[in-house]
């Protein structure tokens, strides 16, 4: 940021300027006569050089010390600000896996022809379910493992199992059934610190615009305690999209129970899962698909984002 | 033939002398004057008489200059070889389009410029269809003026209005934000065709970029129209009129309004309005030197006299001065078709070279715009190479560039320099163009006029001899000064000789007038007379009535001196009058013909003693380059001179010698009382003073010494070798460091001697030179690396006042052709004025430093994210919307608030920059700035930007390498450091709270840089705040921050998101240290003055 005291290549004297600027540039780099590398003698430089050094290292130690007073302020496992003091809001998203490895595309393109090519899908659904599957990766889900149900929800610090099988056929033992071009596709709820969802447990009134078949699930359900769960629709975005995705299934129910909530980073809990078995998309055309996690305090549209909601695109060759 | 007298059509007046030319140029003037043009064939432009002529051959537009080099010799007679009419080219200049309506040769024949001067006057009222007695009817003369347009001389051509809004708008920094808009829209375009719910952020960044280059566009321009409506407001303050008669009717219409045909009546002091020809005068005589410098005064009659319209005795030319007499003329030519028209449009044609600050800005900005096209193509590449999504490095790019302009800082430069040009034309300093007021402050070397600038331009009694002794008479302009006996014998008969031997008289109609000030009719050392003996006897023109003037010998070259002889009212001779012979003339002539000396009431034999003591007094006024006069008289005896004695001026038949002196008078012109304290200041400011006169060097030097030019003690080679008594070529010129200078030694002098002088010489004086040589003498202090400013009035002065890097007219005797060549137009006339303009120069530059240092500093801040969102694949920091709120937003008027700064304490204490090593941007600001200011401002931001995140759940080391997840639509789910998962949304909410909350934080630390930036080296206790503007400024900032961050709308309109009080507090710590830091920097400089700290520091 100092280029010399004396001269700068820019502004070099008068009787410099007559010379080339490659000339210039040489005697700029180094001066025979005044020792100059760079408009500055060794000594020069090393002055400055220590300067700033010494001036950036008690910089650098301000900003040190009044991160770690800042530090002190915060907890490691409860965030500072929540729900709607912190910017995540109350408004959970919905995640959903396998996804693609190109940063920006939300795309699932299985060709299911080819081994090669829809085992690399199948494998980072593996990899994504691992730790469901052996509790051991997650640090102290081991010790706080719970069975949970909607009778039993967890105890304080308890997290609840996660049981792989009830996915049905979406298991790896069936590559997902991406080998049978219907493919399943998982969903999961964005966790936030402390968020409780209000469920939609009055089979009576449920909004308007949640998807039939959904309304017709829950309109069974003879457990009033299966109904404190998120539910979760997924559709067609537009008019063809809707009948290009055909019959949908979901696992092990259409929704996540409710004994998962809140979310407060005891050590181990998983997220809860939804597998989605779309048992015959459209072929070789992509489907804009629109994934909604249903409770009271969950928008789905604000200023005309799509909010509570996941879009993915799946294509099947 | 035709040839001839198309040529000879085609002749502007007074032009004729080319006849002397070979055949060749007639023919390229011919040749050319077929299409109507004139040319100058003026390879050196200089106002000497003799030059002017051999100069100013009207051949072609000015851009031809050196046309006549390639003139072909063969005859030319406007057809081809076998006898077609040439094609006509086009006008080669666009200021020749005035004429080119007279393109066709016929009408040119009819445009009967030629022979004004020849022939016979009737004649010339039928063409202009006037009449002497009555002139032009209002009708006519309205007709005229529509069609030539008003007499006034027009502004050189400038560069079309177009033009220079198409500069504002694509020059200096607009480059690097078109380039920005251009990646905007190229992303915009990328994204638009890849992604089916593209974001239209790019767009509207885009859009926003292009806005804010049209928007301080349009700023800059209209600071550039608004100070140049200063300059034209100018031009009416002094308005000039004159005397018209029209439809019988005698009209004083301002000059502007004389058209052709108009007769004018003109009388002494009077500016001539336009060309004419005189068609009756009264011992009428004009005063070309503004033209030609001639310093005589030439008569002037209806007679023709000479075929030369320039030596004709019957032409009057515009802005010449009539000095005597009175008289009638024709107006002939108006406005650019003057003569002094067409010097105006030749003096405008020479270079001027760019004025240091624009220099410095054109150097800075390319400077800004090379390093950070290089820089960000650098750190693209290199991002692309780390793996980096191409859209993020466009980000990034266009990030960068913006961060790295200061896009406030041309209109902070402008509006700054528009507020001193004001605060300057309210200390009587009016400047023409706004850099002028910097360049101002740079000045190294003043050549300034003696008359009227550094003096009163009023002589003024300054001693008076009688009774052997010296009195000093007071020359103040209050007239505090010291007084002396009035009542002596030797006072009143001294007085009586000064106030009988005198023809002046006051001008009527000035009775509130203070005596020193009154005008009067006369030559300068009979009004000088006049008003001293006003103030010593009261009312002069009685006691003239008392003692009636019976006849007079006025004053010749051959004589020297002026004789008159009056009836006296002596009581004690009333019995028979007799009449007093009074004489007054050079001092050495009248004491030949005296025989006696009144000394002490008594008359003594004029002895050798007595001459002895003359001499003494005489050398010794003489040396104080006062003008001496000897006066003198004798009581004729009433026995040979009885009463109504017919007395015979041609063949004296009275007595002219055997008189009694009695006493000598001299006078000056003196200092003006500011003069003094005004060049001490330049002094103690390192200004070299120069003084460059047409007086005799003896007066020369004497009022350079009391003003203090030549400071006491200072001798010049001539005074050491007098003192020593040794002759001049031995004495060292180096020991001398005064020096006067002759004009004629000036001529042949080579210029590595006149170098010589002006290096080695520190007090310098100029005497006897002639307007071209002070174009040399400028040319001579440019050489030697100084910034010159010289003073000038006349035509003739403006071919220096161009050269000099600051021009300073004279506003109330300036002629208007050196206001149009000068840059700075001082309206009092008053040295001192120029060095309260150096002041204002000095500190607008001083200001601007601190105000570019203000802004500069707040680009790290700016610049260090985009670098650490690259380098550390962070999440964004600070966004290009936020960086243009601090830049034209919050930062902006505090910048422009240092333009109020009051000046440090050693403003006029430390010599002029230099203009090599003293940049406006110079390393040592670019270090404190970029290295220190802004890098305490960027950890301040970041500081922020960690608490917003960590405070949400991302921890630093979580942000870090997270930005390809964190600006990915595709991911929805993205864990911070507490595992809760953020969707795109809602980290982009998070982010562009940060951006915020960075530029809260960039806005508060830039409090502490704006109070630290008031002072270069004072401490802020030191320098306090008094700057008003400076304390509003700060409200004012604060102020937009709170509705740019918390007006609702915000967060859709600029993605300014409201922040949470306790986000404030972040910068606080950082703002403080910036504060303490500057503080104690500030205070080792003024410890260790000359230390290592100053040298790399002080900016």
């Amino acid at each position: 940021m100092n280029f010399g005291s004396k001269t700068t290549f820019i502004g070099l004297d008068t009787d410099k300027r007559k010379l080339t600027l490659s000339k210039r540039f040489v005697m700029y780099a180094y001066d025979k006569d005044t020792g100059e590398i760079f408009g500055r003698t060794p000594s020069s430089w090393a002055k400055i050089g220590l300067f700033y050094t010494a001036f950036y290292l008690s910089l650098v130690a301000m900003f040190g010390v009044v991160l770690w007073f800042f530090f002190q302020t915060l907890d490691p496992r409860t965030p500072t600000r929540q729900l709607e003091h912190s910017l995540i809001g109350t408004n959970p998203g919905l995640g959903f896996r396998p996804m693609s490895n190109e940063t920006h595309s939300t795309l699932i393109h299985i060709n299911s022809k080819s081994v090669q090519d829809y085992s690399v899908w199948t494998e980072r659904l593996v990899k994504f379910l691992d730790v469901y599957k052996k509790p051991g990766l997650t640090p102290g889900r081991g010790q706080n493992i719970a069975t949970c149900n909607y009778d039993k929800p967890p105890g304080k610090g308890k997290v609840c199992d996660i049981d792989v099988k009830a996915f049905n056929s979406c298991t790896e033992e069936n590559r997902f059934n991406f080998h049978r071009q219907g493919p399943c596709i998982f969903l999961k709820l964005n966790k936030i610190y402390g968020w409780n969802p209000i469920f939609y447990d009055d089979p009576n009134d449920l909004p308007h615009d949640m998807p039939k078949g959904l309304k017709d699930h829950i309109k069974k359900i003879t457990n009033p305690e299966e109904l404190r769960t998120v539910w979760v629709s997924c559709e067609g975005e537009t008019v063809s999209d809707k009948e290009l995705i055909g019959p949908m299934a979901y696992w092990p129910i259409p929704g996540f129970p409710g004994y998962f909530f809140p979310f407060e980073n005891s050590e181990g809990y998983l997220s809860p899962l939804v597998a989605i078995h779309f048992k015959s998309p459209a072929k070789s055309i992509v489907i804009n698909i629109l994934c909604k996690a249903w409770a009271k305090n969950i928008v789905h549209k604000k200023n005309g984002i799509n909010r509570g909601s996941v879009h993915f695109e799946l294509m099947m060759d | 033939m035709q040839n001839k007298e198309r040529l000879t059509s085609a002749y502007v007046y007074g032009f004729n002398t080319h006849r002397s030319l070979t055949d060749g140029l007639l023919r390229a003037c011919q040749r050319d004057l077929g299409h109507g043009f004139y040319i100058f064939i003026c390879a050196k432009i200089d106002f000497d008489k003799s030059h002017l002529k051999k100069c100013l051959r009207f051949l072609h537009g000015r851009t031809d200059s050196y046309r006549v080099a390639t003139v072909p010799s063969q005859f030319d007679d406007n057809k081809t070889v076998d006898g077609k009419p040439k094609t006509r080219r086009k006008a080669p200049s666009s200021i020749s389009t005035k004429y080119s309506h007279a393109e066709n040769l016929d009408e040119l024949k009819q445009d009967p410029y030629l022979d004004y001067h020849k022939i016979p006057l009737d004649e010339l009222y039928q063409r202009f269809g006037t009449h002497p007695g009555t002139g032009l009817t209002h009708a006519k003369a309205r007709e005229n003026l529509e069609r030539d347009g008003p007499n006034t001389l027009t502004p050189p051509i400038t560069t079309p209005e177009w033009i220079k809004f198409a500069k504002q708008i694509f020059g200096g920094f607009s480059v690097l934000l078109w380039c920005g808009a251009l990646l905007c829209f190229l992303a915009h375009t990328a994204e638009t065709s890849t992604t089916e719910d593209p974001n239209d952020d790019y767009f509207y960044l885009g859009v926003v970029l292009v806005a804010v280059v049209v928007i301080t566009g349009i700023f800059s321009y209209y600071q550039q129209a608004k100070s140049s409506a200063i300059v034209d407001s100018f031009r009416n303050l002094v308005p000039q009129f004159a005397v018209v008669i029209r439809q019988g009717e005698s009209l004083t219409l301002r000059a502007e309004d004389l058209t052709l045909g108009d007769i004018v009546e003109l009388k002494f002091g009077d500016r001539i309005p336009a060309d004419l020809r005189i068609i009756e005068s009264h011992s009428f005589k004009v005063d070309n030197s503004s033209l030609t410098g001639e310093s005589e005064p030439q008569s002037r009659s209806p007679e023709f006299t000479h075929d030369d319209p320039l030596e004709t005795k019957n032409f009057a030319f515009s802005s010449t001065h009539a000095v005597e007499g009175t008289a009638k003329g024709v107006v002939i030519a108006c406005g650019d078709n003057t003569v002094m028209g067409r010097i105006a449009g030749l003096a405008s044609s020479l270079d001027s070279r760019p004025t240091p600050i624009a220099r410095e800005i054109i150097r800075f900005v390319n400077f800004v715009n090379i390093t950070a096209i290089t820089i960000a193509i650098l750190l693209f590449i290199i991002a692309l190479m780390m793996g980096c999504y191409w859209l993020d490095a466009i980000i990034f790019m266009i990030g960068f560039l913006v961060a790295s302009v200061p896009e406030g800082l041309l209109a902070t430069v402008t509006v700054c320099l528009t507020l001193t040009a004001k605060r300057m034309a309210s200390k009587n300093c009016l400047v023409k163009n706004l850099e002028a007021v910097e360049t101002l402050g740079s000045t190294s070397t003043i050549c300034s006029d003696k008359t009227g600038t550094l003096t009163q331009n009023r002589m003024t009694v300054a001693h008076m001899w009688f009774d052997n002794q010296i009195i000093e008479a007071d020359t103040t302009e209050d007239q505090s000064g010291v007084q002396y006996d009035r009542s002596s014998p030797g006072f009143r008969a001294l007085a009586k000789i000064a106030t009988l031997c005198n023809r002046a008289e006051f001008k009527a109609g000035q009775d509130g007038v203070p005596t020193l000030k009154k005008e009067v009719n006369g030559d300068a050392s009979e009004s000088a007379l006049l008003k001293c003996m006003t103030l010593a006897l009261g009312d002069v023109m009685s006691i003239r009535r008392r003692n009636r003037k019976v006849c007079e010998i006025p004053f010749n070259s051959t004589n020297k001196y002026q004789v008159s002889i009056h009836e006296t009212e002596d009581p004690s001779d009333s019995r028979y009058s007799r009449y007093l012979l009074v004489m007054k003339g050079a001092p050495e002539r009248v004491l030949d013909r005296c025989s006696t000396i009144f000394i002490g009431g008594k008359e003594k034999v004029l002895d050798e003693e007595m001459r002895e003591a003359f001499n003494n007094a005489y050398l010794e006024l003489g040396g104080l380059g006062e003008r001496v006069l000897g006066f003198c008289d004798m009581l004729l005896s009433p026995d040979r001179f009885p009463k109504n004695f017919l007395f015979d001026v041609d063949e004296p038949n009275f007595p002219l010698s055997g008189m009694r002196f009695v006493g000598l008078m001299s006078m000056i012109d003196p200092p003006r009382a500011a003069v003094p304290d005004a060049v001490a200041k330049c002094r103690s400011a390192g200004i070299k003073v120069i003084m460059v006169t047409g007086d005799h060097p003896i007066t020369a030097k004497a009022i350079a010494k009391s003003v203090g030019i030549i400071s006491e003690g200072n001798e010049t080679v001539e005074d050491i070798s007098h003192r020593l008594n040794i002759p001049i070529s031995e004495v060292n010129p180096r020991d001398a460091n005064a020096a006067v200078v002759h004009g004629s030694e000036l001529l042949d002098l080579p210029p590595e001697v006149l170098d010589e002088i002006l290096r080695y010489h520190k007090e310098i004086v100029f005497a006897r030179t002639s307007p071209q040589q002070k174009l040399i003498i400028v040319e001579g202090c440019q050489r030697i690396g100084g910034v010159v400013a010289v003073t000038g009035d006349g035509v003739n002065d403006s071919p220096a006042l161009k050269k000099a890097d600051i021009g300073v007219a004279m506003g109330i005797s300036g002629s208007d052709v050196s206001k149009e060549a000068a840059d700075m137009i001082l309206l009092d006339d008053n040295f001192a004025s120029i060095v309260t303009g150096i002041e204002e120069g000095r500190l607008v530059f001083d200001n601007l430093k601190k105000s570019i240092t203000y802004t500069l500093s707040s680009n790290v801040p700016q610049l260090l994210p985009f670098i650490a969102f690259i380098m550390l694949s962070i999440p964004l920091p600070i966004g290009a919307i936020a960086i243009l709120c601090i830049d034209l937003g919050t930062d902006m008027v505090p910048a422009i608030s240092l333009g109020y700064e009051h000046p440090e304490s050693d403003i006029m204490k430390r010599p002029p920059r230099n203009l090599i090593r003293d940049k406006l941007v110079n390393n040592r600001l670019i270090s404190v700035a970029f290295g220190q200011l802004g890098v305490i401002e960027a950890f301040a931001g970041f500081f922020t930007y960690f608490v917003i995140m960590a405070e949400n759940g991302f921890m630093p080391y979580k942000l870090i390498g997270i930005r390809r997840e964190w600006d990915s639509r595709a991911v929805n789910d993205l864990p911070d450091s507490y595992n809760q998962e953020w969707t795109y949304q809602d980290r982009k909410s998070l982010e562009y709270t940060c951006h915020t909350g960075f530029f809260i934080a960039i806005v508060v630390v830039q409090w502490a840089n704006l109070i630290v930036c008031k002072t270069r080296r004072n401490s802020i206790a030191h320098q306090g705040m008094r700057n008003m503007a400076l304390n509003f400024s700060l409200i004012f900032e604060t102020i937009l921050a709170l509705f740019l961050c918390y007006l609702p709308g915000m967060d859709e309109a600029l993605r300014m998101y409201p922040l949470k009080w306790t986000w404030w507090i972040p910068p606080i710590p950082f703002m403080l240290a910036l504060f303490i830091y500057d503080e104690v920097r500030k205070f080792y400089i003024r410890r260790n003055p000359g230390g290592w700290l100053e040298k790399e520091t002080y900016y």
